[in-house]
């Protein structure tokens, strides 16, 4: 859908002044300010324990932050007005490090589910979409039947970024999208990002630990470390930074790899 | 500016060689379509009539294609020779084509289907029983194995398997079995008083509560607490590939799973029924002291002798057996679930189903076995 963002913002997420809090109030994040724009791909990187995957779920709408204010497209999710923030919920796809399929639901259940749970359209539609889908994340007909137990790892992936993509987002969000495929695997489906992104043009926010996923799909990167966002520019920007988490980061062997490989 | 909604002009060239010019415009959108389906649904059934060969389409006023404007479109197209598209439009339209063109695959009547549905039930069952006799033979090995090598015994599962079963099952299984004591003794009490039997309250409750429903209470309530609980455990660990796991590492599935729950639960049983017995026949006393007079004194005097302490062991022995029944068919189940969260909630379901009516026949076993005992 290319309907502006409301509040007449060219931005899909806007985190203001956020205060994040895990356990007994100790705080992971503070005052931390990010804006991600429409038809770019953002990664979030930081050290373990920097609360990553927290702000994900904060983002997600999944956890409430503590103070601050989190908007996607332009809706806080503790609005009162309900559809809304359904609407909101509608336009992201969330790709979940181990798939998060249904695990008694075949494959094409699974990407039939979202299109179903929403409503208005008739089987025969969804019929048409769920295999369109399957077809864009290289898989045939035939893998509909097979339940999410007889997948490889690859295939898991593959099924969640379909069902992901089902009510054709606008945002898609990845959390560590290769982890746990072999680097083969890895290129060919980081390849496959970048081509349904080519053809659907959502944005995408992405947390990863691969650098090489990080060089190919980037187009800004978000470093998170010391309870904040430290910095928040194209990769080039960032890589020159005088940090030390980022230079262990982007300066070590496997950042200077992916580099030249990039 | 908002994306306006999907559209449609249809105009008629009597004159030329493709009279028919469809435009579609807008946004074809699962939200953009939402408001004007009627409207279009009308045009799309009206250009359905026409032949193919005498319409052309122009799609590149679409401003925004989701997947289902493109299943519409993609409808409305089929078979259309002259199509204008923009290219960006091409692909998400030539992918929910392709994905309209998969045949559905429609499960053919089978005469037979009958024949094989028993068959596959029998095999089924088969299976269930040659599994059940393995894991009943690799207990007995490991008893034997632990008999042999005595520190080899998962102690610390086995206890917390009695506190589980046992100690935290007291509380229910207590309530429940004075609050059976309170109404067996009513209902007798009533029939009895009529015949001037009073006294004969404490033979019926007696021996019904200790011989039969005391292992019975308990062991239902164990059925659907500490059983179900079992599977579950076990089932999880299925699914987490934790029982994997300890296969990977050389440690026996069944003397480190199996065994400590069966015995934990064969030994706790027989205390919990004990502790069952007592607070319904403290149930029974109740009522038979304001109900027919009886003092709680005259009670416990004429306890001994109307149930023979045989009975008392009869039920401590089925409860013994009842436990290792519970335990045994919870644990076959929990082992046998798939990775899956559906197979799970059957597991677990027919473990419980399955334990009841396995205490059921076990019990009717014993009640014919003993017949002139007691």
């Amino acid at each position: 859908m290319d309907a502006p963002v409301p509040g007449g913002e060219d931005h899909v997420i806007e985190i203001d002044d956020l205060v994040n809090t895990v356990g007994s109030g100790v705080i992971l994040h503070r005052d931390l300010q990010l804006k991600v724009r429409r038809d770019e791909v953002m990664s979030l990187v930081g050290g373990s324990g920097s609360g990553k995957t927290q702000l994900l779920r904060v983002i997600l709408g999944l956890k409430r932050p503590a103070a601050g204010v989190v908007r996607v497209f332009g809706v806080s999710w503790q609005d009162p007005n309900a559809k809304k923030v359904r609407d909101a919920r509608r336009r992201m796809g969330m790709l979940f490090q181990n798939g998060a399929l249904y695990s008694a639901l075949t494959v094409y259940e699974n990407i039939a589910f979202p299109l179903r749970e929403r409503g208005g359209m008739r089987e025969e539609e969804i019929r048409a979409i769920v295999n369109a889908k399957l077809a864009q994340v290289e898989l045939e007909p035939r893998h509909g039947k097979l339940l999410p137990a007889n997948l490889s790892g690859g295939m898991v992936k593959r099924v969640s970024l379909a069902r992901a993509l089902a009510l054709s987002p606008d945002l898609l969000i990845l959390d560590e999208p290769t982890a746990g495929l072999d680097p083969d695997r890895s290129e060919g489906f980081v390849r496959l990002i970048k081509g349904l992104r080519e053809d659907h043009r959502f944005a995408v926010v992405m947390v990863t630990h691969d650098l090489d996923t990080l060089f190919e799909l980037t187009d800004r990167v978000a470093v998170l470390a010391d309870q904040h966002i430290i910095a928040c520019d194209t990769l080039a920007t960032v890589r020159g930074l005088n940090h030390k988490f980022v230079q262990n980061f982007f300066g070590g062997d496997r950042g200077r790899r992916a580099l030249e490989h990039g | 500016m908002p994306n306006p909604d999907a559209a449609l002009e249809i105009q008629t060239l009597a004159h030329e060689q493709v009279p028919i010019r469809v435009r579609a415009s807008g946004g074809w959108t699962f939200g953009g379509l939402k408001e004007r389906r009627l409207d279009l649904a009308r045009k799309l059934a009206q250009l359905a009539t026409q032949p193919v060969e005498r319409v052309s389409w122009d799609l590149t006023a679409v401003t925004e294609l989701d997947d289902a404007g493109a299943v519409w479109l993609a409808h409305a197209l089929r078979g259309t020779q002259r199509v204008e598209v923009s290219p960006r439009h091409r692909e998400i339209l030539n992918q929910v084509s392709q994905g309209m063109l998969v045949p559905i695959e429609r499960e053919r009547f089978d005469p037979l289907a009958g024949v094989v549905w028993t068959g596959e039930a029998a095999a089924h069952a088969a299976v269930h029983l040659r599994d059940a006799v393995i894991l009943l033979g690799q207990l007995a090995l490991d008893v034997a194995g632990i008999i042999r090598r005595p520190r080899e015994f998962p102690l610390r599962e086995f206890s917390a398997g009695i506190f589980r079963a046992g100690v935290t099952a007291l509380p229910v299984t207590m309530l429940v079995g004075f609050l059976v004591g309170i109404v067996l003794t009513y209902l007798s009490a009533l029939q009895l008083k009529r015949y001037g039997a009073d006294l004969l309250v404490i033979n019926i409750v007696g021996v019904g509560v200790v011989r039969e429903l005391g292992p019975m209470l308990a062991s239902i309530i164990s059925a659907g607490r500490s059983g179900s609980a079992i599977t579950a455990q076990l089932g999880v660990m299925r699914v987490t590939e934790e029982v994997e796991a300890l296969s990977v590492m050389g440690i026996s599935v069944t003397t480190r799973l199996v065994l400590p729950r069966v015995l934990a639960l064969a030994l706790a049983l027989p205390l919990v029924t004990f502790c069952t017995d007592i607070a319904a026949l403290a149930g029974a006393m109740l009522v038979s002291h304001f109900t027919l007079g009886i003092t709680p004194g005259a009670f416990l005097q004429a306890l001994p002798q109307a149930v023979e302490v045989v009975n008392f062991w009869i039920g401590i022995e089925k409860s013994c057996a009842f436990g290792f029944a519970v335990a045994f068919v919870a644990c076959h189940y929990g082992l046998r679930v798939l990775p899956n969260t559906d197979s799970l909630a059957v597991g677990v379901t027919r473990s419980v189903v399955a334990a009841i009516t396995c205490v059921i026949i076990l019990d009717a076993v014993f009640a014919i076995m003993l017949r002139n005992v007691g």
